[in-house]
C-alpha cells in the first residue's frame, strides 16, 4: 500500500468553523444559490423570450439555440 | 459550533478531494447557520425567540433532532435535556460565588424537556426565557453528516474532527488505522490513551476541558438540569460507535450522571469505552491500549 | 435507567437522521412555471382600423433534470403557449404626420409547442453538452441544435464556447387570401465565448461575446408592407457581475449587454437584481431592467407604398429606436425539497427613454405585465 502515499495529492486542514478563512471554505459564499450566474433558469428563459420578441436584440452570453415565430 | 476543526482527506484525484473538501466545508457552515444558538437568522435562534410566544415552523431535519433529542432524554431519565442551557446563567466562567437557590430555581423554572411541545412541522417552547441548544446533538450529527459526504463524493481515506468528535471517512492513505490520543484529564498536553481507529467514530467527553472555579473548587461545566448544580461525574469518557452521534450521546449522559452510575450506563452500553475516574483510574474496555 | 438496550434505542433513533436515511440522489429537479404575459391595450386614438386589443400569452413551462450515474445528466424542457390579440399590420402618416396604426381586426388565436432535450458530460475539469430542440406553431416550425463545452482553467476561471444551428419553415397562415409569402426559409448559426472570473471569497464575473448570423427570410410576412435583408449579422457582448454582501445577506447581480446587428441597430442593456434573503426559507429579490436601442438603417415612421418592393423598409416597432424599463420583484419561499416561487413585472416602453430614438414615438411601443407562478420539487 505504500504507492498510494506518492498518489497522495491533496491533504487539507483547516480551522473550520472559528476565526480563520482560508481559500477552499472562501467559495462557500459563492456556492450559494443567489450567488450563481443564473438563480432561475426557467424565469431566465421566460425573459428572454419576451425580450427576444417584443426587442430587436438577443444574445450575448449564449448561442441563440432554437427559432420561434414570435419575431 | 465554535471550536477548531480538522478535516484529513487523502485520494488519488486531486480534484475529487477537493469538490468532497468543498461540498463538506459548506455543509459545516451550513449547520453551524442552522444551529448555533449566536447566530441571529438561525433555526435555534428563531425557536427560542418564539419561546412562551407562538410556535415555530420546523424542517424535516430540525424534526429528526428533536426526535433524537427526546429518545435522549428517555434514556437518561431527564439527564440529557437539551433545554438545560439556560442554567448557564447560573453557572459560566465569569461565575465568581455560589449561585443562591433562588438565582438556580429561576433557571430551572425555564428548563425541562418534557414541557415542548413538537410535531413534523412545528415546536413550541412553553415558557418565555425558555432555550433550546443542539450542541450536544449537532456537532456529532454534523461529523457523521461530513463522512457520509465525503464518503459519496469518493474519499477513501480520511477522518473529520469536529472538535474532538471524530468520525472515520477510512483509514489511512496507506491502510492503516488512525492513532488518536485521548487527551489527559489534568495533565495539560498529555495524553492518557491511545487509541487505533480506521472506521466508525469516537467522541470524549469530559468536565475537565472547561471548569468553572468558586473558592477554590473546581465545578464540571456539564449542569445537572434535575439538581440545577453541576454534576459529581467521571472526569472524562471515551466511547466507540458507529456513529458520531450514537458515541456522542453515551459519553454525555454517562457524564451527566455520578461517577458509579455513569460507570453503570458505560458498561450497559456494550461499546468499547474508556472513562477515568476522579481518582485518575482508568477503566473499560479501551483502558488497556497504551 | 430504563431497562432498554440504550445503544439499540440511540443508534435507532439516529438511523432516522436524514443522513443515515438511505442515500437520496438529492439532484433531481423536477419543476413547473406558468406565466401569464398581457400588454396593454393600444390608445384608441392611434388605431386607424383594427382592433386596440393586444397579445395575450399563457405560458406552461416544464423541466425536468436527471442525472445518470456521476458523470452524465439530461435536462428535458417542454413548454405551451396560448397566445390571443391583434397584430399590427401597418403604420401610416395621420393628418398630424403623427403615425397610426392598422391592426389586424379579428383576434389571431395561435399555440406554440416546444421540447428541448439536453445531455451534458462532466469530466475532471471540463463538461460536453449537447441540445435538440422543436418549436412548432401552426405558421412557423424550427429545429434546433446545440453544442457547447467548458472548462475549468486555473480553479479561478472558466472556460466557455458553444455553437448553434437551427432551421426554420415559416408558413403564414392565409396567405392566398392577403397575398402573403406562402412558403420561407430561415437559418440561424451561432457561436459563443464566455469568460468567468472568480475574484475573491464574494465576487465573481462573466463576460461573454456572442455572433448570430441568419439567412432567409426575415421579414415580417404578416405586415403589409415589410421589406428586410435575407442576412443579418448579431454581435452581442456581455458581462455578469455577482457580489454578496455579507453586511445585508443578500447577493447584488449587475448584467450589462451591449449590441449590434446589421440592420443598424446597437443597444444596451443594464439589470440589477437583489437577492434578500429574509429567512432560511424566505427569499426577495427586487428587480429592475433598462433597455435602450436604436433604429433600423430601412426603418420608416410610416409605411411608403410608392418604394418597390424589393427596396429595404419596415414600420415595425421592434426596429424603431426606442427605450423600456421593467422593474419587478420575486419571492422564493422554500420548504424541504419544495420551492415555490412567485415574480410580477410591469414593462413599459417610450421612445423618450432611448439613448438613439425614432424622430416619433411608434404608437405600437409596448406596455406589458409578466407574472409567473412557480413550482420546484428536489428529491
Amino acid at each position: 500500500m505504500n504507492y498510494l502515499k506518492q498518489l497522495i495529492l491533496s491533504c487539507a486542514t483547516v480551522v473550520v468553523m472559528g476565526c480563520e478563512t482560508v481559500a477552499p471554505w472562501d467559495r462557500e459564499v459563492l456556492a450559494r444559490p443567489e450567488m450563481q450566474l443564473s438563480t432561475d433558469p426557467m424565469g431566465d428563459a421566460l425573459f428572454e423570450q419576451v425580450y427576444l420578441s417584443k426587442e430587436a436584440s438577443a444574445g450575448g452570453y449564449k448561442t441563440a439555440g432554437g427559432g420561434c415565430g414570435c419575431n | 459550533m465554535g471550536c477548531p476543526c480538522e478535516l484529513r482527506f487523502y485520494g488519488k484525484k486531486e480534484k475529487e478531494i477537493e469538490n468532497a473538501f468543498r461540498q463538506c466545508v459548506a455543509r459545516a457552515k451550513e449547520f453551524e447557520h442552522k444551529y448555533s444558538r449566536y447566530l441571529d437568522d438561525s433555526v435555534t435562534t428563531s425557536i427560542n425567540r418564539s419561546a412562551g410566544k407562538s410556535r415555530t415552523t420546523i424542517d424535516q431535519e430540525t424534526f429528526a433532532l428533536l426526535d433524537y433529542a427526546q429518545v435522549c432524554f428517555e434514556l437518561s431519565n431527564g439527564f440529557f435535556d437539551i433545554t438545560s442551557g439556560t442554567l448557564r446563567q447560573c453557572w459560566n466562567s465569569q461565575t465568581t460565588e455560589l449561585p443562591s437557590q433562588i438565582q438556580i430555581e429561576n433557571c430551572r423554572s425555564r428548563i425541562g424537556w418534557e414541557k415542548v411541545t413538537y410535531s413534523e412541522t412545528e415546536i413550541f417552547l412553553p415558557v418565555k426565557g425558555m432555550e433550546l441548544d443542539f450542541g450536544g446533538i449537532v456537532k456529532e450529527y454534523a461529523a457523521d453528516a461530513l463522512v457520509a459526504s465525503a464518503q459519496k463524493n469518493g474519499v477513501e481515506f480520511g477522518l473529520i474532527n469536529l472538535g474532538g468528535d471524530i468520525a472515520m471517512v477510512g483509514p489511512q492513505a496507506d491502510g492503516s488505522p488512525w492513532n488518536i490520543g485521548i487527551v489527559h484529564p489534568t495533565i495539560k498536553g498529555a495524553t492518557i490513551a491511545k487509541i487505533e481507529l480506521s472506521s466508525g467514530a469516537l467522541t470524549t467527553s469530559g468536565g475537565y476541558e472547561r471548569f468553572i472555579e468558586i473558592d477554590g473548587q473546581r465545578y464540571s461545566h456539564l449542569l445537572n438540569p434535575k439538581t440545577g448544580f453541576p454534576t459529581d461525574s467521571m472526569l472524562s469518557a471515551t466511547v466507540i460507535a458507529d456513529q458520531a452521534v450514537v458515541a456522542g450521546s453515551i459519553t454525555s449522559i454517562a457524564l451527566l450522571n455520578n461517577e458509579k452510575e455513569g460507570l453503570r450506563w458505560l458498561e450497559d452500553s456494550k461499546l468499547p469505552y474508556l472513562a477515568i475516574t476522579k481518582n485518575l483510574d482508568c477503566l473499560g474496555t479501551l483502558a488497556r491500549t497504551d | 435507567m430504563k431497562k432498554i438496550d440504550p445503544l439499540l434505542a440511540l443508534t435507532t433513533a439516529a438511523l432516522s437522521l436524514p443522513v443515515f436515511a438511505g442515500n437520496p440522489p438529492t439532484e433531481k429537479e423536477i419543476s413547473l412555471r406558468a406565466s401569464s404575459y398581457k400588454e396593454d391595450d393600444i390608445s384608441k386614438t392611434s388605431v386607424l382600423s383594427g382592433s386596440p386589443e393586444r397579445y395575450k400569452i399563457d405560458k406552461t413551462h416544464f423541466r425536468l433534470l436527471t442525472p445518470i450515474g456521476s458523470n452524465w445528466s439530461t435536462e428535458i424542457n417542454t413548454s405551451q403557449e396560448v397566445m390571443s390579440g391583434a397584430s399590427p399590420w401597418g403604420t401610416f402618416s395621420g393628418s398630424d404626420e403623427q403615425p397610426s396604426l392598422i391592426m389586424s381586426g379579428a383576434t389571431i388565436k395561435d399555440k406554440r409547442t416546444e421540447v428541448g432535450v439536453s445531455i451534458t458530460n462532466y469530466q475532471d475539469n471540463a463538461s460536453y453538452g449537447v441540445t435538440l430542440g422543436t418549436s412548432h406553431e401552426d405558421d412557423y416550425k424550427s429545429r434546433s441544435i446545440g453544442l457547447s463545452a467548458g472548462w475549468d482553467l486555473n480553479n479561478m476561471s472558466t472556460l466557455g464556447i458553444g455553437f448553434s444551428f437551427s432551421d426554420d419553415d415559416i408558413e403564414p397562415t392565409d396567405a392566398k387570401k392577403f397575398g402573403r409569402i406562402q412558403q420561407a426559409k430561415k437559418q440561424t448559426r451561432s457561436f459563443s465565448v464566455s469568460w468567468t472570473q472568480i475574484i475573491n471569497a464574494n465576487s465573481l464575473l462573466f463576460s461573454g461575446l456572442t455572433y448570430t448570423n441568419k439567412e432567409g427570410f426575415l421579414s415580417d410576412p404578416y405586415k403589409l408592407r415589410d421589406t428586410r435583408p435575407d442576412k443579418k449579422s448579431e454581435w452581442a457582448a456581455s458581462l455578469k457581475y455577482r457580489i454578496f454582501i455579507d453586511s445585508k445577506n443578500a447577493a447584488l447581480h449587475l448584467n450589462y449587454r451591449l449590441y449590434n446587428d446589421g440592420f443598424g441597430i446597437n443597444s444596451h442593456t443594464v439589470n440589477a437584481e437583489w437577492h434578500q434573503n429574509i429567512s432560511l426559507r424566505w427569499k426577495i429579490s427586487p428587480r429592475i431592467r433598462y433597455y435602450s436601442q436604436s433604429q433600423a438603417d430601412f426603418y420608416l415612421d410610416a409605411d411608403d407604398f410608392s418604394l418597390p418592393k424589393t427596396v429595404n423598409q419596415s414600420s415595425d416597432h421592434r426596429l424603431s429606436g426606442y427605450g423600456a424599463i421593467t422593474a419587478g420583484i420575486q419571492a422564493n419561499y422554500e420548504l424541504s425539497g419544495w420551492k415555490i416561487k412567485v415574480g410580477f413585472d410591469r414593462y413599459i416602453s417610450d421612445n423618450h427613454y432611448g439613448h438613439d430614438s425614432s424622430r416619433y414615438s411608434h404608437p405600437a411601443l409596448l406596455d406589458f405585465n409578466l407574472t409567473s407562478l412557480g413550482i420546484e420539487y428536489k428529491f
